[in-house]
C-alpha cells in the first residue's frame, strides 16, 4: 500500500466530510458525529484499498495511510472552515442559503456560537480540536483495519479477507441498528444531535452495511443466516423508525425501482437515456387520471375510471411499456450523443404535454386526491405503508432484474454495450433487444410512478422534470453502473441524505457535481460496483497484453 | 443448380471512389479459398458487403441460391455465413465463454418469459449452450481461460476466441479476414493447419483474405486477387504465382522475381 493511496483516500474522505457538512450534518448531529464519520470513512477506504487483488500491506504503511487520511481531511476542513468563517466575519456574502448554515457549521465544530463566529472570534482553538480529531480518527480506522487481518505484509484477496475482518464486515450492520435503537432509549443523547435526523442517519448506515455485509458472506449456511436476520431487520424496521424517517425512506425505495429501471437500459444495454422520467411521468398520471375523483376520466369517462391502485397499477406499467416502445423505435438507430439529445427531448415533451393538455391532465394544477393503495383493508397511504411497498416493489423488480441479466437477454444486452455492429453480426436482433431494453425500463419507472402518484397525493407537471432523470442517472453511477446493491446505495446517497437538510435541497446539486466528478476520478466504477464493472475497469491485475498493429 | 456461393457484378462506391467495381466470385461447398491483394484493393470491402454491414450498390450476392443483397447483418449470420475481423472485435468486457454464448444467439430459442420465470426449458438450454461454449473453447485450443476477461487473453488467443465466436453459430460459410495478421511463422502454421481442420472435421467452407503468402498459397484450393476494387486474375495458387498482372500489382512494373520465388508450402 502506497502513501499515494493514503493521499488520494485522504482527498475522497474530505471530499465526502466537506459534503455532509455542506449539508449542514454537523450542524444538526453536532461535531463528534462528523469525527466519527471521518472515522468511518478512513476505515472504509484502508479497507477497498486492501481489497484490492495483488496489494501487499505492512502494519507501519497501513497506520501512516489512516494517518494520511485523517490529517488530509482533517487539515482540509479546517483551511474550508477557515476560509468561510473569514469571509463570514469580513462581511462577504457567499450565498443566502450557505450564509446561514455556515457560521452555525462553523461553530458547531469549533464549539462557538454563531453569533461568536460572526463577531470574528478566534476560532483556530476549536479548528485544531476538530483537525487533532480528524488526525486521530484516521489514526484509529487506520489501525483497526490491522485487526481485520492476520499477519502482516500478507496479501488480502477480498474485503475482509481474514476471519477477524469478514466478521467485523458481517457485524457492522447490526453495530449501527444497535446505535438506531439506543438512540430509542429515554434519556440517550449523542453529541447534542436531532435525534430524528442522527436516526435516519443510522438507519442509512445499517442499511448501507448491510449491502456490504450481504456481498461480504460466504455462500451456504452463512450467507442464509446473514440474509435471513438482515431481511428480518429491514422488515421490522419501518415499524421503528418515525414518521419523518418513513417519509425520506419511502423516496429512497422508489427511487431505488426507478434506478433498477435505468440501470437496465444504461448499465446493461448501454443506451444513455436522459428522458427516463418520461416513463415515471406516464406510470404517475396514467394511474391518477383513472383514480382520482375529479380528473378527466373519472369525469366525463366514468366507466373508464375509478380504478383502485391494484388494477390502475397494470394499467400504468402497460402504458409505460407502450410509450417505451414508441419511443425506442425511433431512436432505433441513434447512439450516444445523440441518442441521449433525443430521450432529453422526449422527456421535456411528456412534461409539457402533462402541462398544457390541459383539459385533460389538469394542466399546472396537476391531478389532485389520488387514491392510497389498500391491501386487506389497510389502509397504505402514509410513508410507513408507502416504504414497505416500495420495498415489495424494489424486491420483485431486483429479482426480474437478477434474473434477466443471468438470461439470453442479458448478455445481448451487455455484447450491444460492447460493440453494437458486431451485436448484430452475431445475429441478434438489435430492434428486439433495444426495445425489450426500453420496456422493462420502463415498466420499472412506471410501478415507481403509480407508487409515487399514490404517495404525494396531488401530483404536478413540476414532479417531473429533467432534474430527476439526472437523479437517478447519477445515483445508478454512483452506486456503481450494472450492479443493483449500487443502485440502494446511491438511493441513499443521492435522495436520502440531502432530506437530512431540506432547507439546502436546491444547492444539493452543487454537491452533487463536486461528488460526482471526484468520484469519476478516484473510483470510476462506483461505490458498489457490480463485479463485472470492477473487473472492466480494474483491469484486474493482469498486464494487458501487447496487441500487434496491423 | 445455383453454386453454393456466388457473386454477380459487385458494385460499392463510395462518394465518387469505386471500392468494388464489378466483382465476380464464386466457391464450391467445403473450400477454401483466398481473396489477395495489396493493401486498399477492397478486400475487405467485399467481406463488409457479404456480411450486410454495407448496402451494395449494383450486382447479386447469393448463397445456396438465396439472394442476400439488402438483409441485415443477423438475417445474413442466421442463414449461415459467419467472419471475423481484421482488427479483432471481440465483446473485450466479456469472459471467453459468454462472447462465444453470444455467438450461440442463433439457436438460443428461451424467451423474456422463460427467462423470468427459469423454466426448465432455459435451465436446459443454457446449460447445454455453457457446455456447447466450453468444448469450443477446446476445440480452439484455448481452454485454460474461459472465465477471463477476452481482453485479457493473449493476442493469439484472441484470434482464436473470435474464430470460436465465428463457430458458435454454426456457420456453413466462415469469412476470415487475415486470420494470422500480426503472428509470427510458427503461430501463422498453426492457424493454417487449424484453418484445413476446420473444413476437414466441419465441413465449413472457408474464404480467406490474407497477406501471408506461405498460408495463402499453403491451403487456398483457389485465389482470387483484387487491385483497385477489380478482379486482377483468379486460379490455382500455381496460376496465381506466375501472373504477371498480378507480381505487377504487388511489386510494380518491372519487378520479377518475389513472390514466385515462394515455395509453395
Amino acid at each position: 500500500m502506497r502513501s499515494k493511496d493514503g493521499i488520494r483516500f485522504g482527498l475522497i474522505t474530505f471530499g465526502i466530510i466537506l459534503y455532509l457538512d455542506l449539508l449542514g450534518l454537523p450542524l444538526t448531529s453536532g461535531n463528534s458525529v462528523t469525527v466519527i464519520f471521518a472515522f468511518l470513512i478512513g476505515l472504509f477506504s484502508l479497507l477497498f484499498l486492501r481489497n484490492r487483488p495483488g496489494q501487499t500491506r505492512t502494519r507501519s504503511s497501513t497506520i501512516v495511510n489512516g494517518l494520511l487520511i485523517g490529517a488530509i481531511s482533517g487539515v482540509g476542513l479546517m483551511s474550508v472552515t477557515y476560509f468561510f468563517a473569514s469571509l463570514q466575519a469580513d462581511g462577504v456574502r457567499v450565498n443566502q442559503v450557505f450564509a446561514q448554515i455556515l457560521p452555525e457549521n462553523t461553530g458547531a465544530l469549533t464549539g462557538l456560537s454563531k453569533a461568536q463566529v460572526l463577531d470574528g472570534a478566534n476560532i483556530w482553538p476549536g479548528l485544531f480540536k476538530i483537525g487533532l480529531a480528524f488526525m486521530l480518527a484516521g489514526f484509529l480506522g487506520g489501525s483497526a483495519t490491522l485487526l481485520f487481518t492476520e499477519g502482516t505484509g500478507g496479501r488480502v484477496q477480498r474485503l475482509g479477507g481474514s476471519s477477524v475482518g469478514h466478521y467485523v464486515v458481517l457485524a457492522l450492520p447490526l453495530l449501527f441498528f444497535g446505535l438506531f435503537m439506543l438512540l430509542k432509549v429515554e434519556g440517550v443523547q449523542l453529541g447534542g444531535a436531532d435525534e430524528n435526523i442522527l436516526g435516519l442517519l443510522f438507519v442509512f448506515l445499517f442499511i448501507s452495511a448491510s449491502l456490504f455485509a450481504f456481498r461480504d458472506t460466504r455462500p451456504g449456511i452463512e450467507r442464509k443466516v446473514i440474509s435471513l436476520l438482515l431481511l428480518a431487520l429491514i422488515i421490522i424496521l419501518p415499524q421503528l423508525t418515525d414518521l419523518f424517517q418513513n417519509a425520506v425512506l419511502s423516496a429512497v425505495v422508489i427511487f431505488v425501482v426507478m434506478g433498477l429501471g435505468l440501470n437496465i437500459v444504461v448499465g446493461y444495454a448501454g443506451l444513455l437515456d436522459l428522458g427516463y422520467v418520461a416513463f415515471f411521468g406516464i406510470g404517475a398520471y396514467t394511474f391518477g387520471l383513472l383514480s382520482a375523483p375529479e380528473s378527466y376520466i373519472l369525469v366525463n369517462l366514468p366507466a373508464f375510471g375509478g380504478v383502485t391502485f391494484w388494477s390502475g397499477l397494470p394499467i400504468a406499467i402497460l402504458a409505460g411499456v407502450i410509450t417505451g416502445v414508441l419511443l425506442g423505435i425511433p431512436v432505433l438507430r441513434m447512439r450516444g450523443d445523440y441518442l441521449a439529445i433525443v430521450t432529453l427531448g422526449f422527456g421535456e415533451i411528456i412534461r409539457l404535454l402533462f402541462l398544457n393538455l390541459r383539459d385533460y391532465t389538469g394542466g399546472p394544477g396537476g391531478v389532485l386526491n389520488i387514491p392510497a393503495p389498500i391491501v386487506f383493508g389497510i389502509d397504505l397511504g402514509n410513508p410507513k405503508g408507502i416504504f414497505y411497498l416500495g420495498m415489495i416493489f424494489s424486491s420483485i423488480v431486483a429479482f426480474v432484474t437478477i434474473r434477466l441479466r443471468d438470461s439470453r437477454l442479458g448478455r445481448s444486452w451487455i455484447a450491444l454495450r460492447e460493440d453494437e455492429d458486431v451485436a448484430q453480426a452475431m445475429g441478434l436482433n438489435l430492434v428486439v433487444i433495444k426495445l425489450l431494453a426500453f420496456a422493462t425500463g420502463a415498466a420499472f419507472a412506471a410501478a415507481a410512478g403509480a407508487l409515487y402518484a399514490s404517495r404525494q397525493v396531488n401530483i404536478f407537471p413540476d414532479n417531473f422534470t429533467l432534474l430527476v432523470s439526472i437523479d437517478v442517472l447519477s445515483l445508478i453511477i454512483i452506486g456503481g453502473l450494472g450492479s443493483i446493491e449500487g443502485v440502494i446505495l446511491g438511493s441513499i446517497a443521492l435522495i436520502g441524505l440531502p432530506e437530512i437538510l431540506r432547507s439546502v435541497n436546491e444547492y444539493r446539486i452543487v454537491a452533487f457535481g463536486a461528488l460526482l466528478v471526484v468520484m469519476m476520478i478516484l473510483r470510476p466504477e462506483g461505490l458498489l460496483p457490480s463485479a463485472r464493472r470492477q473487473r472492466e475497469l480494474r483491469g484486474e491485475g493482469i498486464a494487458e497484453q501487447p496487441t500487434s498493429s496491423e | 443448380m445455383d453454386s453454393f456461393f456466388e457473386i454477380h457484378g459487385l458494385h460499392k462506391r463510395f462518394g465518387g471512389l469505386g471500392a468494388v467495381n464489378d466483382f465476380d466470385f464464386q466457391c464450391d461447398q467445403g473450400s477454401i479459398v483466398s481473396i489477395i491483394g495489396p493493401n486498399g484493393a477492397g478486400k475487405t470491402t467485399v467481406f463488409n458487403c457479404i456480411t450486410g454491414f454495407y448496402s451494395i450498390d449494383g450486382g447479386e450476392i447469393r448463397f445456396k441460391g438465396e439472394l442476400l443483397n439488402d438483409r441485415s447483418p443477423d438475417r445474413i449470420t442466421r442463414i449461415g455465413i459467419a467472419r471475423t475481423y481484421q482488427n479483432i472485435r471481440l465483446f473485450s468486457n466479456m469472459t471467453g465463454v459468454e462472447n462465444i454464448l453470444v455467438g450461440m444467439e442463433p439457436h438460443l430459442r428461451s424467451t423474456y418469459f422463460g427467462s423470468l420465470l427459469r423454466t426448465k426449458f432455459t435451465r436446459n438450454e443454457e446449460r447445454r449452450a455453457h457446455t456447447e461454449a466450453v468444448r469450443l473453447l477446446e476445440f480452439v485450443g484455448i481452454p485454460r481461460h474461459s472465465d477471463d476477461l477476452a481482453k485479457n487473453f493473449p493476442y493469439g488467443d484472441q484470434r482464436r476466441l473470435e474464430i470460436a465466436r465465428a463457430l458458435a453459430s454454426k456457420p456453413e460459410l466462415l469469412l476470415l479476414d487475415e486470420p494470422t495478421a500480426g503472428m509470427n511463422i510458427r503461430e501463422s502454421a498453426e492457424t493454417m493447419h487449424f484453418i484445413q481442420k476446420l473444413r476437414d472435421e466441419l465441413g465449413i467452407t472457408i474464404i480467406l483474405i490474407e497477406h501471408d503468402m506461405r498460408v495463402v498459397m499453403g491451403i487456398s484450393e483457389r485465389i482470387t486477387v483484387l487491385d483497385y476494387g477489380q478482379k486482377i486474375a483468379e486460379g490455382t495458387p500455381k496460376d496465381i504465382q506466375n501472373n504477371p498482372r498480378v507480381i505487377e500489382a504487388y511489386l510494380g512494373r518491372g519487378a520479377a522475381s518475389g513472390i514466385a520465388t515462394y515455395p509453395a508450402t
